[in-house]
């Protein structure tokens, strides 16, 4: 079809009122995913408006997620006039109607996009409080917060969210999430080793991970925790999300020793012979000889030549962390309140 | 805060008539969208009785598809836009960089009956969607022209 112009060109008319638009750039693999067959849904998520206890006021902004992706969304103003036109069917004056380009609508600013590659575990770590277990006690304040609720606001999209809470062991139980202190987790990681042994479960092997969880849940700790614990050690291409798991073993020697270790409170160093020991004792009977401190390579120091400390705090080692040393003191103080409230 | 779906396509896509776009055919989107960048701003006196005012044409000397085969892309660098009696912008029709998605608000009453596939979006209603993915726009970057007489 020709265009019109050969007839004296192209109609070109303002409406009077105009439609909202708003216009936003995409990166080549926005476009490619917005084009194929089935696009996935997207959304747009904001960052809280800071709480007023927090030093540095951060600004609320805008977030575009894919369920694996996230990009901050930039406003920028155009110099120019930018019309969005339609084409429409007018007689402007005219007996017949024409064919005519309308600008429906005109755009002040323009939206760019921005990768965010950050971590959740910083936004994470803030987010849920610590559960953990000092003399057979839960000692943790709660959120009352799904681990929906808490993804709604992060500003990183849920694949982002997903690979946080799989790193620091995070989990739901009881209508509130957590994550679990390093004292919890040797605690837990026990019960689990305890539990396939008495089952004559290998770990390394499909097992039913949700059996697993339900004897752990009579020992005392939420499944809920036991399943994160499967998903942080699970094997590569592992499916986390049905009743079956299967966990790597490098991954779950080095869990356990890094976990022993930064379980120990002060920094005076212990014995590295009664460490391994205790390190071999915590694994199965198949897998001690993988106790080395090879495994944990990074996570510790010698203060001396026969003995070792963790090395630094458990969690957060990210550059981004806000406040992570001002946020775990508060949230001590939290527990110790709460502790002195609860039973 | 609650998060915003944004719907990758539109709930009622209105797909017009290619015949009826009068713009040369690699202007044309599905919906029938384009964009048009021009300095300055458009003045004109709104008549009652219409919902839009011409205000000029759009002119594309060099497109000649019969001429110069359906491949040809050199027309799009020089697109004139006459406005008014006397004034003329002369133009070009770029490929932008990085394709714009043009989005407006969704009309929550219509898509009542669509599932909705984020399960945590809390919803205050309020939805978007892309309407139209559009790759070029015509750009008249230069002010205008005194210009004089008919169009030839």
């Amino acid at each position: 079809m020709a265009a019109q112009q050969d007839e004296g060109g192209v109609p070109f008319a303002v409406a009077h009122d105009f439609q909202t638009f708003r216009l936003l750039e995409l990166p080549a693999e926005l476009v490619q995913l917005l084009e194929a067959p089935n696009p996935p849904p997207l959304s747009i998520k904001s960052l809280p408006p800071p709480a007023s206890n927090r030093p540095s006021a951060q600004p609320a902004y805008a977030v575009l997620c894919t369920p694996s992706k996230s990009f901050h969304i930039r406003q920028v103003q155009t110099s120019n006039s930018v019309f969005v036109t339609q084409p429409t069917l007018d007689a402007h004056g005219n007996d017949v109607p024409t064919p005519t380009t309308c600008a429906i609508a005109a755009c002040t600013a323009t939206l760019e996009l921005h990768p965010v590659d950050a971590s959740a575990v910083a936004s994470l770590e803030d987010a849920l409080p610590l559960y953990d277990i000092i003399s057979g006690e839960v000692d943790a304040t709660h959120n009352g917060k799904s681990k929906a609720a808490v993804f709604a606001d992060i500003p990183l999209s849920n694949g982002q969210c997903e690979q946080g809470w799989t790193e620091i062991v995070a989990f739901e139980t009881s209508g509130s999430s957590y994550r679990p202190s390093v004292n919890t987790l040797r605690q837990v990681w026990s019960s689990i080793n305890a539990a396939a042994l008495a089952e004559g479960m290998k770990l390394d092997s499909q097992f039913l991970g949700y059996d697993l969880a339900e004897l752990v849940r009579e020992e005392g700790y939420p499944a809920s925790l036991a399943q994160a614990v499967f998903g942080h050690l699970a094997s590569a291409g592992q499916d986390t999300s049905g009743q079956w798991s299967c966990l790597d073993r490098r991954k779950v020697v080095s869990f356990v020793g890094r976990t022993l270790l930064q379980a120990k409170q002060g920094s005076a160093g212990h014995s590295i012979a009664d460490f391994v020991e205790e390190w071999k004792d915590s694994l199965p009977e198949a897998w001690r000889g993988d106790a080395d401190l090879m495994a944990i390579d990074g996570a510790y120091d010698n203060p001396t030549s026969t003995t070792i400390v963790a090395r630094g705090n458990a969690a957060s080692a990210t550059a981004e962390s806000v406040l992570p040393k001002a946020t775990a003191a508060k949230g001590k103080w939290h527990e110790r309140f709460a502790k002195t409230r609860k039973k | 805060m609650p998060t915003i779906p944004l719907h990758p396509r539109p709930f009622a896509p209105s797909a017009t008539a290619q015949g009826s776009n009068p713009l040369p055919p690699l202007l044309r989107t599905p919906s029938g969208l384009a964009l048009l960048e021009l300095q300055g701003d458009i003045r004109f006196p709104p008549t009652a009785a219409q919902a839009s005012t011409q205000v000029g044409k759009l002119v594309f000397p060099l497109y000649s598809p019969d001429l110069n085969g359906e491949d040809d892309t050199k027309w799009m660098k020089r697109v004139y836009l006459y406005v008014g009696k006397n004034q003329r912008m002369a133009g070009e029709v770029k490929k932008l960089v990085k394709p714009f998605a043009v989005i407006r608000k969704r009309d929550v009453a219509d898509s009542e009956d669509v599932v909705m596939g984020d399960a945590e979006a809390t919803s205050t209603g309020e939805e978007l969607e892309v309407v139209e993915i559009v790759k070029y726009k015509i750009l008249f970057a230069t002010r205008p022209e005194p210009v004089g007489g008919e169009v030839e």
